[in-house]
């Protein structure tokens, strides 16, 4: 059982992202507005994040203090804008077309960018291949049930 | 001013008419009035229907969709789940997943709504899913793409030019309808659209019973990205910054967000129906 619950709690001790807040922010004790504060967190102030419940994610300060702000609050990646690198697309699409011998290959794969959209033909076996794929609304219904997704009222906001 | 041009037409005629009846063309005056008039009308929604297949079609010219059957019936099973909460559940809606690289995704009218491999490769649950869809069919519920395409139509196709074009009496005029509306792809649509469809989404996807932190969730990830990373650069180009987007959130949406934020995620069955993406 203890093994388990280890197991369990892995993934949330790893998951900890670096995070910024913001806005001002209350750092609460509980996932909850009427819970007690337990410090006021400045704007742009880095954190720790780890577990979300609802609209609320725990962090920890860079002074070690824990708690829970609104989920909206918070901006993943380092403060101060560092942000992770280029996923290397542009060199990818630049390797495919250059290929290992200099020339031009046409097998590479071009990226969906503004040329490619303006310049598409229409691809009509592949609009009927989409319409093959639709789905009826009654097994729509059966396949939200089978993942426990129930129906709701909820208007829009005005 | 349209309408003012139609009612000056319609005031002007009588008072023409006593002076000399027979030289005045009462028909050609209306049929005028009329061809100015439906540039504003609603287009059906049979042309609407009929003007997304096209677009729909040169879009998959641009990309063609990811070859996993599996895949693209799992995204329409989602996809025509949260349709079957809105107001238009019985367009013909349909979900694809183009293979591309890109983090991106199209809404057409008539209830077509394609997503990258790209945009799912960084998702991390159905309901994620769920907000990026439900983002795009709102711009199908609303028309974005339908009015902008009638407005643009409007400024550059002369005439009766639109009605000949829906009606498919002239393929030049067809033709240059549906450039015009893959152009907004490349351009973008209001950014107050774009926020709509924001507002519109997560309510949908609350209805349909998924965490109703889904889109704000995508947001998140995209704008923790790199903004100079080249898988970006047309969705940054065409939309508002996510970060942007999520204080638009914050302002208009904290109380639905929350009252429906512990509905499921559902990250179990999205891996599973997602792993031919993952290497």
């Amino acid at each position: 059982m203890k093994l388990f619950l280890a197991v369990l709690l892995v993934p949330l001790i790893c998951a900890a992202e670096p995070a910024s807040v913001v806005r001002p922010t209350e750092l609460k004790k509980d996932p909850a507005t009427d819970a007690a504060t337990v410090v006021q967190v400045p704007a742009d102030a880095a954190v720790d994040a780890t577990e979300r419940r609802g609209g609320w994610v725990r962090v920890r300060t860079p002074a070690g203090e824990e708690g829970w702000v609104k989920l909206l609050a918070l901006r993943y990646g380092a403060a101060g804008g560092a942000k992770r690198g280029d996923s290397g697309l542009a060199q990818a699409i630049t390797a495919a077309r250059t290929g290992s011998s200099g020339t031009q290959v046409t097998t590479g794969v071009r990226g969906l960018d503004d040329e490619k959209i303006s310049t598409a033909q229409p691809n009509a076996s592949e609009l009927r291949k989409m319409e093959g794929f639709a789905v009826p609304a009654a097994a729509s219904a059966e396949f939200a049930d089978r993942g426990q997704l129930k129906a709701q009222n909820v208007s829009y906001p005005k | 001013m349209r309408a003012l041009v139609v009612a000056l037409v319609f005031a002007a005629a009588p008072a023409h008419a006593q002076f000399n009846l027979r030289d005045l063309n009462i028909n050609k005056m209306l049929d005028k009035a009329k061809t100015v008039m439906s540039a504003t009308t609603e287009i059906a929604e049979p042309d609407e229907i009929a003007i997304g297949r096209d677009m729909a079609a040169r879009l998959l010219g641009a990309a063609p969709l990811v070859n996993d059957p599996g895949l693209q019936r799992y995204v329409n099973h989602v996809g025509r789940w949260l349709a079957a909460q809105s107001e238009r559940p019985d367009l013909p809606w349909r979900f694809g997943v183009l293979d591309a690289p890109e983090v991106n995704a199209f809404a057409v009218p008539g209830g077509t709504v394609f997503v990258t491999r790209g945009l799912v490769q960084r998702m991390r649950s159905e309901a994620e899913l769920a907000g990026v869809l439900a983002h795009e069919i709102s711009h199908v519920l609303r028309k974005h793409h339908l009015k902008a395409v009638q407005k643009a139509a409007q400024t550059s196709l002369a005439g009766d030019a639109l009605q000949h074009a829906l009606k498919e009496q002239r393929p030049e005029a067809r033709d240059k309808l549906i450039t015009l509306g893959n152009e907004l792809y490349t351009r973008g649509l209001d950014k107050s659209d774009e926020l709509e469809a924001d507002r519109v989404g997560i309510v949908i996807a609350a209805r349909a019973g998924y965490d109703s932190y889904g889109l704000a969730s995508v947001l998140q990830t995209l704008h923790a990205m790199n903004a100079q990373d080249s898988a970006l650069a047309l969705m940054f180009k065409t939309h508002p910054s996510p970060g942007e987007r999520l204080n638009a959130l914050t302002d208009r949406m904290q109380s639905v967000l929350d009252s429906y934020a512990t509905q499921p995620q559902l990250p179990e069955r999205f891996a599973a129906e997602t792993k031919s993406l993952r290497r």
